[in-house]
């Protein structure tokens, strides 16, 4: 049995009365893409905040690797992290965000044009981002994730904005990251493309884990998105 | 440390309104000093030292330190575009130990700061020269007064930088912490120094004209008398109010959850 990179444990995060997350345990293992599901406002990206050390919990929590992502060494070399499409400044052309992140991280300026051209953007890497479609500062999310070569991804909501080509393309992109052995965490609420995309879900509803494993055992024979609204109707 | 400096430096570097800063602030400095030129120099001065005496030749050139709002506003960018754009969460990703990010952007702010001081101090020396090279029988201004007036400058770009910072973690929101740090210098601070000086001199613009070491008045009809603190009180205030502004940097920056 591998060792689960990312843990959460007892993960708890309330906003006042709102509980965003309430006593969330799960694991995320390398080599397989695990989809993040939940209705809107479930507390996927509530969680994956928690993750990233962005949030502070209320109690319980997270692990990469065995460790808090704040007590890892150069987080950026093993983990990388896509939020939303604004993690960059509009001002700034592609190149240079990159550069930015690159120097701050230590990691290597040549490897700005590898990531760039494994998301596509190679056109546009000296556009300043504002120009940008949502596409696209999707794709630069990713790179920006890439750059640092991480082994573990967590990605939310990585496909919005993206045109179908798109989505099959990132689809494929993700299950080749993952044959190479590393650890994707992709939350979605596009349930039928997520159905080919994952090998495991974690399906979250009201800020409650309702199901997690591989996603064939959990379907049982229904579609992911019957499965999802089974789960997501009953009263919790 | 030194990547995030570098990182944070390349921030500055790469936008536009910096640049636009850098200019308006160098701009504002010539037009100072040459407007200041220009009124002593003229007839309807109000009876206040001309040209023609050390006095008004030495303030002149003292209002090379005016621009020092600029600092302060390229100080507030460094903070606030963070949250403005959302570039937070990428920056506190690579650096998870937010102290460290902190310490680079004030770094940067001080740096920036220092950088756009001096440059404007440059440019408004030399423009209130020209000015005063129209004008006759003007008097020589002592080097001492010259120097005192670059290390103003110095000293409050470096430290308005850093308070631009801590203002801009503290208001997060950056046409609010803007219009409020203009507003704030170019009036109620001013105002505060000319109604109740006791207190003005314990502000950073009244301890910035405190390290000039000027003679300041108005017109001898106004009959106003301004004291401020010694240049060395004044300097310590200054670095006071740097450190300040960067606890409050970090009071409201190394906990909080980001969005
Ligand atoms: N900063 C905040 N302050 C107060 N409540 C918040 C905050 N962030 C999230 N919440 C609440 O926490 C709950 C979970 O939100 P979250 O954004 O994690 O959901 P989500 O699963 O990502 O939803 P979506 O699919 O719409 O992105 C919601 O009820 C939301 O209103
Ligand atoms: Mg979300």
């Amino acid at each position: 049995m591998t060792l689960a990179t990312i843990e959460f444990k007892g993960l708890t995060k309330d906003y006042g009365k709102n509980i965003a997350v309430k006593n969330l345990s799960a694991e995320v293992f390398p080599g397989r893409v695990t989809g993040f599901l939940g209705p809107n406002g479930a507390g996927k990206s509530t969680a994956l905040r928690c993750l990233l050390g962005l949030v502070t919990p209320t109690s319980g929590n997270s692990t990469i690797n065995s460790s808090k992502y704040h007590d890892l060494v150069d987080p950026y070399l093993h983990v990388g992290a896509v939020l939303d499409s604004r993690g960059f400044h509009p001002g700034l052309t592609a190149r240079q965000n990159l550069k930015v992140m690159a120097a701050a991280s230590g990691v290597d300026k040549k490897r700005i044009e590898e990531v760039i051209e494994m998301v596509d953007l190679k056109d546009a890497i000296d556009k300043r981002t504002k120009k940008y479609s949502l596409g696209m500062k999707q794709r630069l999310s990713l790179a920006t994730a890439l750059l640092g070569n991480p082994e573990v991804m967590v990605l939310d909501e990585p496909a919005n904005g993206l045109d179908p080509i798109g989505i099959v393309w990132l689809r494929q992109f993700l299950k080749s990251l993952a044959k190479e052995g590393k650890t994707i965490l992709v939350s979605s609420h596009q349930l039928t493309e997520m159905q080919n995309t994952v090998d495991d879900v974690l399906i979250i509803h009201k800020g409650e884990l309702v199901a997690s494993g591989n996603v064939d055992a959990v379907c049982a024979g229904r579609s992911l998105e019957q499965t999802f609204l089974d789960l997501t109707s009953k009263a919790v | 440390m030194n990547k995030l400096f570098v990182a944070e430096l390349k921030k500055v570097i790469y936008l536009r309104s910096t640049w636009v800063f850098l200019v308006s602030s160098a701009a504002f400095g010539a037009l100072n000093t040459s407007a200041t030129a220009f009124f002593l120099g003229s007839e309807e001065n109000f009876g206040m030292p001309g040209v023609d005496t050390v006095q008004g030749v030495e303030s002149v050139y003292a209002n090379a330190v005016s621009s020092y709002l600029f600092a302060l506003i390229i100080g507030i960018l460094i903070m606030t575009s963070e949250y403005k754009h959302g570039t937070a969460v990428a920056t506190f990703l690579v650096s998870p130990k937010r102290h460290r990010v902190l310490l680079a952007k004030i770094a940067v702010g001080a740096t920036a700061g220092f950088t756009v001081q001096l440059i404007s101090y440059l440019v408004g020396v030399f423009a209130g020269f020209i000015t005063l090279s129209f004008q006759e029988n003007v008097a020589t201004p002592s080097t001492s007064s010259l120097l005192n007036t670059l290390f103003a400058c110095l000293i409050s770009g470096f430290v308005l930088g850093i308070v631009g910072v801590g203002l801009g973690a503290l208001i997060k929101v950056q046409v609010a912490a803007i219009t409020g740090a203009v507003l704030w210098t170019l009036l109620v601070e001013s105002l505060i120094i000319l109604f109740f000086n006791d207190i003005g001199k314990y502000l950073p613009g009244g301890a910035i004209t405190g390290v000039l070491q000027i003679e300041v008045g108005g017109p001898p009809s106004l009959d106003l008398e301004f004291n401020f603190l010694s240049p060395g009180a004044s300097t310590l205030l200054l670095l006071g109010y740097a450190i300040l502004f960067s606890g409050i940097a970090a009071l409201t920056t190394l906990k909080k959850d980001i969005e």
